[in-house]
């Protein structure tokens, strides 16, 4: 069922996972609007990783996911990337023993054939840097450019949703910067991106909206443009904190 | 003491007597009880032909009792046990039969078949400290077709293909129902023995080092010795088990000892259920039984054999026992609150002489090119608690991976009191009373919640393996001690009531409390905890913050490695601060909250 | 003496080194080991011998329905073995099921087949020779599979699909690649070259049932020597298993040549439990 423009492209309510019997998330609420660039904050542990891994469906959820107009209950990582949601995940895994250009081919395994070529050359169009290289295998890829190249396997199934899990760690500030440009780009070619990141100030520079979580939920919500944000994330972080003398 | 201490205690122990250990021990003997009076009494009823039936299943299952500690509690996948079996057989056979010297008396033979068959054991077991599941499987498979070939061209002493005739035994024990009685015997002597075993401080870590390794290693555990000492054992019963079957079969040739056989023993275990003696005893009468109850399935017992055992790992990975385990069907109360009670932590870690400080001196530690702990100091004091924290990768888990022993540091050095650690000896660590937690509670899930407590004392124990086997004195008051420890351990974080439950029925809250009970067993002077509040609910945060500062009050010396700030800040008396393997800061709660760096590094920014 | 020791030792060793590949081709799939790879060689030599001499058909039909079977087989071990157990708690639990399911069909076939070896026809209607065709169809087929395997991985996207599954399973399901069907297509390949081993090889092992434990353990020892998932080390040291093997059959009789395997054997994994190639530390708290 098709979405009109004012409904959010996802939706997330009520959302509860985790690994076996430890519960890591409880009573998530979440939209994301077309065209978004949404960060996603919060301390280690609060289940950052947990919430991209159970909207992808890499894990197991309870609750409510709609993407797109469709119920998302039950579908794996391979349904929900037909659907438009790529899910690049942390630690810029990439496929080392093959060539940068085999890497692109599978992820666009699920395409007809004679459109893999095609859209590999498209996305090498947008990545000007990992074009150059793409007979080199992977491994050879310094950790920036290892991270745009996954960044760029997301892409090939034109997702209208990206979600990128802290896409900076283990970058030099440069490298950084680089990454954080391709979101920007993304974002003028209107997909929506979904951003979990360590580094606050250039992630709020970056994106229209932010949802901090803490403790496995939602502890705060607000548009970027809002003042005094970094005080009020601290302060969201450290809610109840401090109360008890030792 | 506390008063109100004491007489906690002493309500326990009225709680202990009012269920006394022997009323307990009666009703578990009663199955065994029951099966012997029908084994006793089966001659009346039974004719020539179930005769060697119910013999034969005596036999194997003397050989099964010993392989049951070795697979099913220790988890040791030895397929090819079948090697023992003919190892005995043939042992006896020559000795009694006079190939090499003079005849022997068949008791001295079957004496001699089962040191033999104990060396081998241990030469058989001994690979699977070293190697893979699947390799030392494959190994134990190879070793049982060797055996058997070499029983076929050793033809000056086996006979070769044409075979040996097996040990008579003398009377009374020369007729049917005479050597029935005395295969009865030495089942039931077995049977007794292990159940000993099982009920002991060696049975609850045989379990401890199939399933939960690494907590078996922290409480101590020598896993070497252990499985050594199981394997002789098992060798030894596997090689008499193959003496009395010789002397069933009245004549042995190779073609006996096929690999069926040994799947049959295997599957037996399997499907009787693992950390079971009964389940195992009823699977070896099971499927020594059943092909005969139809003619065709004699060819296709080892068939259904396999499918049983298909189905046993698919369906129901507990097996016979699992079936038989009434009291866990029972009910757990749902909404059940950890109530710890900080007074009997006292009364548990009782008085400490001075131990002197845990510290970290520069310690370095790299993996591959990247710095996991790039010059750390560190100084955790008795009677206080010291946080850890950092972001993902800045080593704290790591540092506290060094302290227990799993890594060696690089450069610098982990002391206590003065003097080096020595690198790598991690079941050293339970001996100088350093316990620890894991980022994933390691509980053994099949055992009761007492029982996984009571594995955190094993090293306190006196009595050997022996001693345990047959039933000693001090076997009997090392058990009563541990098991009172432990129900006050229990008692000291709340969680007493599930003692008798089995551990995997509970929340993943509760087994982070049963991890902090079995190390409290051990009456730490260091306590290592790595991430306890992961997963748990603001009440239950605030319940463990409670205990924390009870075991430190006691003197025990905390580290803390963890995320959640409400545990950090509310309760540590120092903070050490990590990125990037290096010290960003140091100092009091208040002091690291208000670093500025601190903030933007833990907090990201 | 010597090339007749050169010859027979290559031919099993190639045998041997194709149930190697097979054990290898299902742990990169799946991350373990399963004991119907020996199986599978002994059912390739019974489906060939069943299909051409009891039921006649022509060679080529038979070969095809040979390998059929073992693919087959394999697919049966993916769903009924391995991924029931993939998600349990218990790491071990494949061990059993695998060698439950490995029993069953050997005991199937002891049943229904026989319990002596039977004949397997001879493929090529051409005298015998020294290098006969007994000696080099297993080399042939080991050499068929070694090249159709790396220009797989190499050249085809279903080949890089199947390394970035063993190299990365988390990263490739997050890419949406098809795990499950590549996992069964992997059993699939695995089990032809399992069922390809037993029938090339048919003529020098015949169709008996026993060959699938000897198989298992023999097959097995240039997988833990070559290191785990390692083809080419599997090949290495297959053929130096087989030449080993012959060796010392001829030099001390069969017996001793088993007894003198297994100690190599267990010598050597006692020194490198990882291989000869070893392997990296792994973090295990």
């Amino acid at each position: 069922m098709p979405i009109s423009a004012a409904d959010p492209l996802l939706e997330v309510a009520d959302l509860s996972s985790g690994y076996g019997k430890i519960r890591v998330l409880t009573g998530v609420d979440l939209s994301i609007r077309a065209g978004e660039v949404v960060a996603l904050l919060g301390p280690n542990g609060a289940g950052k990783t947990t919430l991209l891994r159970a909207v992808s469906g890499l894990l197991p959820w309870s609750g409510r996911v709609r993407f797109d107009g469709r119920d998302l209950s039950g579908f794996g990582p391979r349904d929900t990337v037909k659907c438009g949601l790529a899910h690049v995940v942390e630690g810029h895994r990439v496929f080392t023993q093959l060539s940068v250009f085999d890497n692109l081919m599978l992820a666009a395994y699920d395409l007809p054939r004679n459109e893999r070529s095609p859209r590999v050359e498209e996305v090498f169009a947008l990545f000007p840097e990992i074009s150059a290289k793409r007979h080199e295998r992977a491994a050879w890829l310094s950790g920036g450019q290892q991270q745009i190249l996954a960044v760029a396997q997301g892409l090939i199934r034109k997702p209208r949703l990206l979600m990128l899990d802290e896409p900076s760690a283990g970058l030099s500030p440069v490298l950084v910067d680089r990454v954080l440009d391709v979101v920007q780009r993304l974002r003028e070619g209107g997909t929506a991106v979904l951003l979990v990141e360590q580094l606050i100030e250039k992630a709020l520079r970056l994106a229209d909206r932010v949802y901090a979580l803490a403790r496995g939920s939602i502890v705060l919500e607000a548009r970027t443009s809002e003042p005094d944000l970094p005080h009020r994330l601290e302060q969201a972080y450290m809610a109840g904190v401090g109360h008890r003398s030792s | 003491m506390d008063t109100e201490a004491a007489q906690r205690v002493s309500e326990l122990r009225a709680a202990r007597a009012e269920t006394p250990a022997r009323a307990s021990a009666i009703s578990l003997a009663l199955p065994y009880l029951a099966l012997l009076a029908v084994a006793i009494l089966f001659p009346l009823f039974g004719g020539g032909y179930w005769g060697v039936i119910a013999t034969r299943a005596c036999v194997y299952w003397v050989l099964v009792s010993g392989l049951n500690l070795v697979v099913g509690f220790a988890g040791q996948i030895a397929i090819g046990w079948v090697a023992l079996l003919t190892l005995g057989a043939y042992t006896t056979s020559v000795f009694a039969a006079g190939n090499v010297m003079a005849p022997l008396p068949p008791y001295l033979a079957l004496a001699i078949a089962a040191v033999v068959g104990a060396i081998f054991g241990l030469i058989v077991g001994l690979p699977a400290l070293r190697l893979r599941t699947f390799y030392f499987a494959i190994t134990t498979l190879g070793f049982a077709t060797i055996v058997t070939q070499v029983a076929l061209a050793w033809q000056s002493v086996t006979g070769g293909g044409v075979g040996v005739p097996g040990p008579v035994f003398p009377d009374p024990f020369a007729s049917q129902w005479g050597f029935y009685y005395f295969c009865l015997a030495l089942a039931a002597i077995c049977t007794w023995m292990t159940a000993n075993v099982a009920a002991s401080r060696f049975g609850r870590a045989l379990t401890a080092i199939r399933d939960a390794e690494v907590a078996a290693e922290a409480s101590g555990i020598a896993k070497p010795r252990l499985l050594g000492t199981v394997f002789l054992f098992a060798g030894a019963t596997a090689a008499i088990a193959g003496g009395l079957f010789a002397s069933l079969q009245s004549y042995i040739t190779p073609d006996a000892f096929t690999l069926d056989l040994s799947v049959l023993f295997f599957i037996a275990i399997l499907i009787g259920g693992r950390s079971s003696i009964l389940g195992p005893l009823l699977g070896t009468i099971l499927l020594t039984v059943l092909p005969e109850f139809a003619a065709p399935l004699v060819a296709w017992s080892t068939f259904l054999y396999a499918v049983l055992l298909l189905v046993i790992v698919l369906a129901m990975p507990g097996g016979i026992a699992e079936l038989l385990d009434f009291k866990n069907r029972r009910p757990l109360q749902s909404n059940r609150a950890i109530v710890p009670r900080p007074d009997l932590v006292a009364r548990l870690l009782d008085a400490q002489g001075d131990t002197g400080t845990l510290t970290l001196d520069q310690v370095a530690l790299s993996f591959g090119g990247v710095h996991a702990i790039d010059g750390l100091d560190l100084k955790i004091q008795p009677g206080r608690v010291h946080g850890l924290i950092g972001p993902n990768g800045s080593g704290k888990t790591t540092t506290l991976n060094v302290i227990s022993g799993y890594y060696a540091p690089q450069r610098g050095a982990v002391m206590l009191g003065g003097k080096a650690l020595p690198a790598l000896a991690r079941e050293a660590r339970a001996h100088m009373r350093i316990a620890r937690t894991f980022q994933t509670p390691r509980i053994v899930g099949s055992a009761s919640v007492l029982e996984n407590v009571m594995i955190g004392g094993t090293i306190d124990g006196r009595g050997t393996f022996v001693e345990s086997l047959l039933s000693l004195p001090r076997h009997w008051r090392d058990e009563a001690k541990l098991r009172d420890t432990a129900m006050l351990a229990l008692s000291a974080v709340g969680l007493e009531r599930l003692a008798p439950v089995r551990a995997d029925r509970l929340q993943h809250a509760e087994l982070r409390f049963i991890e902090i009970a079995r190390a409290l067993m051990l009456r730490p002077r260091f306590l290592l905890l790595d991430e306890p509040a992961a997963g748990l609910s603001g009440e239950e945060i605030a319940r463990l913050a409670t205990l924390l500062l009870a075991i430190a009050r006691a003197g025990t010396g905390v580290l803390l490695v963890e995320h959640h700030p409400d545990l950090i800040f509310d309760i540590c008396h120092e903070v050490t601060v990590l990125n990037l393997g290096k010290t960003l800061a140091a100092g009091t709660p208040a002091e690291i909250r208000s670093h500025r760096e601190v903030v933007n590094a833990y907090l990201g920014g | 003496m010597v090339t007749s020791i050169v010859l027979s030792g290559t031919a099993m060793g190639c045998i041997y080194a194709l149930i190697a590949v097979t054990y290898n081709v299902m742990f990169s799939a799946s991350r373990v080991f399963s004991f119907t790879a020996g199986t599978l060689g002994m059912i390739g030599g019974v489906l060939g011998s069943l299909f051409i001499l009891r039921m006649g058909m022509p060679i080529a039909l038979g070969f095809l329905l040979a390998l059929a079977g073992g693919a087959l087989l394999g697919i049966v071990t993916e769903i009924v073995a391995v991924r029931p157990v993939l998600k349990s708690l218990d790491q071990h639990l494949y061990v059993l099921s695998t060698l439950a399911l490995a029993l069953m069909v050997q005991q199937f076939t002891a049943i229904e087949w026989s319990t002596e070896p039977a004949p397997f026809p001879r493929l090529f209607d051409i005298p015998r020779a020294e290098f006969d065709q007994q000696f080099w169809l297993p080399m042939l087929a080991c050499a068929f599979v070694i090249v159709s395997l790396e220009l797989l991985y190499r050249y085809t996207l279903i080949g890089h699909a199947f390394l970035a599954i063993a190299e990365d399973n988390y990263a490739a399901r997050a890419l949406g690649l098809p795990e499950r069907r590549l996992r069964m297509t992997s059993f699939a390949i695995a089990g032809a070259i399992g069922a390809l081993a037993g029938f090339a090889g048919g003529e020098m092992l015949l169709a008996f049932f026993a060959n699938a434990p000897m198989l298992t353990f023999y097959g097995f020892v240039p997988v833990a020597l070559g290191g785990m998932g390692n083809n080419r080390g599997a090949v290495v040291a297959g053929l130096l298993l087989g030449l080993f093997q012959q060796s010392a059959n001829f030099l001390v009789g069969g017996i001793f040549a088993s007894v003198a395997v297994f100690t190599v054997f267990i010598i050597v994994l006692l020194a490198r439990p990882n291989g000869l190639v070893g392997s990296a530390l792994q973090r295990r708290v």
